[in-house]
C-alpha cells in the first residue's frame, strides 16, 4: 500500500509561501509515488482541511510552517517540524525522510488540558457529527486493541500445535513448554477487553478516561460481560469523566495538580467502579439462565439448535452468551453427547473464518492493518479462537454481529445435519483427527464461513461508500 | 479591474538594492491605482522581507505586502538587468521580481487566490524557465495570464 503523508503548510502573510510550500510538497511526492494531502493556512483560512481519519491514517506528518498550524492534532504521530521555506527549497528530502521513517515521533508541545479537551468534545459532539464521533472513539479502542488479540491468540494457537491437552498436567499431552505459551497467550487476549474499554475512553476523555477505563475494562473482564461490556464501559467511563471534567471546572487553578493525580482517578474510579459493578453483575444470572435454556434444546430438531446455538456463539464471542454455549457443549460431552460440541466449535470457528475470507474477496474495503488482522485469523479461527473476530464486530457491531451469528448459524445447522461429532471441547481443526465425518464438517464450517464473508464483505462496500459521502458532506459544510 | 495588466508588468530596470527594486515597484502600484501611497508599500514590502526573505530560486523573487496604502489586489512584475541581492533560497541574485500586493480588508478569497496561484505556479520549474527567456512584457503576461486562467 502506498505510503500516506499529510502535511501542513503556513506562513505570516499567507499568499505566497503557504501555497508555494504545498505545490512543492505535491510535486515531490508526486515524484516519489507516494499519496499526500496538504492542508493550508493562509490568508483565507485553512483550506483543505485534515480530518481526524486523515490524521490517523497519515504514516508521517511535515509541517513546514512559519506559524501555528495546530500542532498539537499529530501527538503520536511521526513529524517533521521545519520553517516553510524548508518546503519549497528542499521538499524531497522531507518527503524522503518521511519514507525512509527515521522521524521521531511528536509527545506535543504542550500538555492538553481536560478544559480544552471539554471543548473539542462539545464542538465535535454536536449535530450530525454525533455518528462519527462515537465511531471515531470506537476504533481507538479497536485499533489498540488489535495486536493484543493478534499476539495473544496467535501464541495459543502454537500450543494448540502440542496437542489441545498440552496445557493440562493431568493430560498425558501436557507439554511445560506448550503450557507456559498458552498462559502468555491467554494473559495477551485477556488484556483485550480493558484495552478495547480503555482506549475508547481515552478517545473521549484523555488521560483521566485512560486511567478509569483500564479499570472499568478489567470489572467488565471479570465479571466475564465479554467485549460488548467492554464497549460499554468504555463509553460510560468517557463521559462520566468528561462530566467530572466540567463539574471540576470552577475549581482554582492551584487545584490542576491535584485534580490529575488525586481528584480525577479516586472520584472517578468511584463512580464508574460502582456503575459498572451494578451493570455486569446481572451477566453471570443471564449465563445460567441461557444454559438451563439451552440443555432443553439439545434434542429439538437441527436447524432450530443450529440457529440458536450459531447466534450464540457469535453474538459476544467470549462474553456470557457464547460461554453459555461453549459450557453447555463441554458439559454435555461430559454426558457422551458428542452432537451438540460439534455445532458450537463450528460456530466459535466460523466469526474468524469470515472475517479472512472478506478480507480477501473484498480486498480494497480493508486497510492494510485490518487485511493482516484478518488473514492472522485464518489461523486463530482453525484452532478455534472466537476472539479474533472481535476487533472486526467491535469496530461496527450493530451490523456485523448479525452477519456473523448468520455465518455461525449455518454453519452450525448444516454439522447438525451432517450429524457430525467432536469429541474435544477445542482446538479446532487440530482435533480433526478424532472428529467422525471430519470432511463433512471443514465443508459445513467453510459453507457458513464463505456466506457470511459474502455478506460482511458487502456491508463493508456498503459503509465505505457512506463513509466517503459523509466526508464530503462534512468538508462542503466547512 | 484585473489583478494583472501588461501595464503592471515593467522590464529592464537596473537597481543597486532591493529597495530600488521595491520603489519601482510601489511605484508602479500608484501608478495603475492598486495603492494610494508608495512609501507604505515599500514600507511594507521591506518589513516582510525582514520577517524571512521572498528570494528564492533561479533569481525569482516574490515580495509581498498587506497594507492599509493597497487599495485592491494586484500583481507587479519587475524585472531587472541586473541581478540584485535578495538573500535568496540558492544564494543568487534576483532578476525578476513578482510582487503580490493585498489589501488590508478582508477583500474576498477569489482574488486571494490569484495570488496563491501566481506563488504555486513559480514552484514548477518550467514556468520560471519561461518566465527568464521572455522577450519582451507581452510574452511575461501571457505567460502568468495563462495560469491565472486556470
Amino acid at each position: 500500500m502506498a505510503i500516506k503523508i499529510i502535511a501542513a503548510t503556513g506562513c505570516p502573510t499567507g499568499i505566497a509561501h503557504t501555497f508555494m510550500a504545498q505545490e512543492a510538497l505535491e510535486q515531490a511526492a508526486k515524484r516519489h509515488g507516494v499519496e499526500i494531502k496538504v492542508e493550508t493556512h493562509g490568508q483565507v483560512g485553512i483550506q483543505n482541511p485534515l480530518t481526524p481519519e486523515d490524521i490517523a491514517e497519515a504514516d508521517g506528518v511535515i509541517i513546514a510552517a512559519d506559524k501555528d498550524v495546530q500542532a498539537e492534532r499529530f501527538a503520536g504521530k511521526r513529524v517533521i517540524d521545519v520553517p516553510v521555506g524548508k518546503a519549497i527549497k528542499d521538499p524531497d528530502a522531507l518527503i524522503e525522510q518521511i519514507i525512509s521513517g527515521n522521524v521521531p515521533i511528536f509527545r506535543g508541545k504542550e500538555p492538553v488540558t481536560e478544559e480544552k479537551d471539554v471543548k473539542v468534545e462539545t464542538r465535535s459532539g454536536s449535530g450530525a457529527a454525533i455518528g462519527h464521533t462515537i465511531y471515531k472513539h470506537l476504533m481507538n479502542g479497536v485499533s489498540h486493541m488489535l495486536p493484543f488479540v493478534v499476539a495473544g491468540g496467535v501464541l495459543t494457537a502454537i500450543s494448540f500445535l502440542f496437542g489441545i491437552y498440552s496445557f493440562d498436567p493431568k493430560s498425558s499431552q501436557y507439554n511445560e513448554f506448550a503450557a507456559t505459551l498458552k498462559t502468555i497467550g491467554g494473559m495477551g487476549m485477556n488484556l483485550m477487553v480493558p484495552v478495547l474499554c480503555a482506549y475508547i475512553a481515552e478517545s473521549i476523555a484523555k488521560r483521566p478516561g485512560l486511567v478509569i477505563g483500564f479499570i472499568a475494562g478489567m470489572i467488565a473482564y471479570t465479571n466475564g460481560t465479554g467485549f460488548l461490556g467492554g464497549i460499554i464501559g468504555g463509553f460510560l467511563t468517557g463521559y462520566i469523566m468528561l462530566g467530572l471534567a466540567w463539574a471540576f471546572k470552577k475549581l482554582p487553578k492551584v487545584f490542576d495538580g491535584l485534580k490529575a493525580i488525586f481528584l480525577y482517578p479516586v472520584i472517578g474510579l468511584f463512580i464508574v467502579g460502582l456503575l459498572m459493578w451494578v451493570l455486569s453483575s446481572p451477566m453471570e444470572a443471564i449465563n445460567k439462565g441461557l444454559m438451563s435454556f439451552l440443555t432443553g434444546f439439545q434434542h429439538s430438531n437441527p436447524v432450530l439448535l443450529g440457529i440458536i446455538v450459531g447466534s450464540m456463539c457469535a453474538f459476544d464471542m467470549g462474553g456470557p452468551v457464547n460461554k453459555a454455549a461453549y459450557v453447555t457443549g463441554t458439559m454435555l460431552l461430559g454426558q457422551g453427547n458428542y452432537y451438540f460440541m460439534a455445532g458450537v466449535s463450528a460456530a466459535c470457528i466460523t466469526p474468524p473464518l469470515v472475517t479472512g475470507f472478506a478480507a480477501l474477496f473484498f480486498r480494497k474495503y480493508f486497510d492494510q492493518g485490518e487485511r493482516n488482522a484478518a488473514y492472522v485469523n485464518f489461523i486463530l479461527g482453525s484452532t478455534h479462537i472466537t476472539e479474533g473476530a472481535i476487533p472486526f464486530a467491535a469496530k461496527n457491531p450493530l451490523t456485523t454481529i448479525p452477519i456473523l451469528m448468520v455465518g455461525s448459524s449455518i454453519s452450525a445447522i448444516l454439522t447438525y445435519l451432517f450429524k457430525v461429532q467432536v469429541p474435544a471441547p477445542h482446538g479446532g481443526f487440530l482435533v480433526l483427527p478424532v472428529v467422525t465425518r471430519p470432511f463433512m464438517w471443514v465443508t459445513a464450517i467453510l459453507t457458513g464461513s464463505i456466506i457470511g464473508a459474502i455478506l460482511y464483505g458487502f456491508s463493508r462496500k456498503h459503509s465505505t461508500a457512506q463513509q466517503a459521502e459523509n466526508r464530503e458532506g462534512i468538508a462542503s459544510v466547512i | 479591474m484585473a489583478i494583472l495588466t501588461l501595464d503592471n508588468i515593467r522590464r529592464g530596470l537596473i537597481a543597486k538594492s532591493q529597495v530600488e527594486v521595491f520603489q519601482a515597484i510601489a511605484n508602479t502600484a500608484v501608478k495603475n491605482g492598486y495603492a494610494t501611497h508608495a512609501d507604505a508599500v515599500i514600507q511594507g514590502l521591506k518589513d516582510r522581507e525582514k520577517e524571512s526573505t521572498t528570494g528564492f530560486l533561479d533569481g525569482f523573487a516574490i515580495p509581498h505586502t498587506k497594507n492599509a496604502a493597497i487599495q485592491r489586489p494586484g500583481i507587479i512584475v519587475q524585472t531587472m538587468e541586473n541581478g540584485v541581492e535578495w538573500d535568496s533560497m540558492d544564494g543568487q541574485p534576483v532578476k525578476i521580481a513578482i510582487a503580490l500586493l493585498i489589501p488590508e480588508s478582508e477583500a474576498g478569497t477569489a482574488h486571494l487566490n490569484y495570488l496563491s496561484k501566481i506563488a504555486k505556479m513559480l514552484m514548477h520549474e518550467e514556468v520560471r524557465k519561461q518566465l527568464t527567456h521572455a522577450q519582451n512584457e507581452q510574452e511575461i503576461f501571457d505567460i502568468l495570464s495563462q495560469y491565472l486562467g486556470e
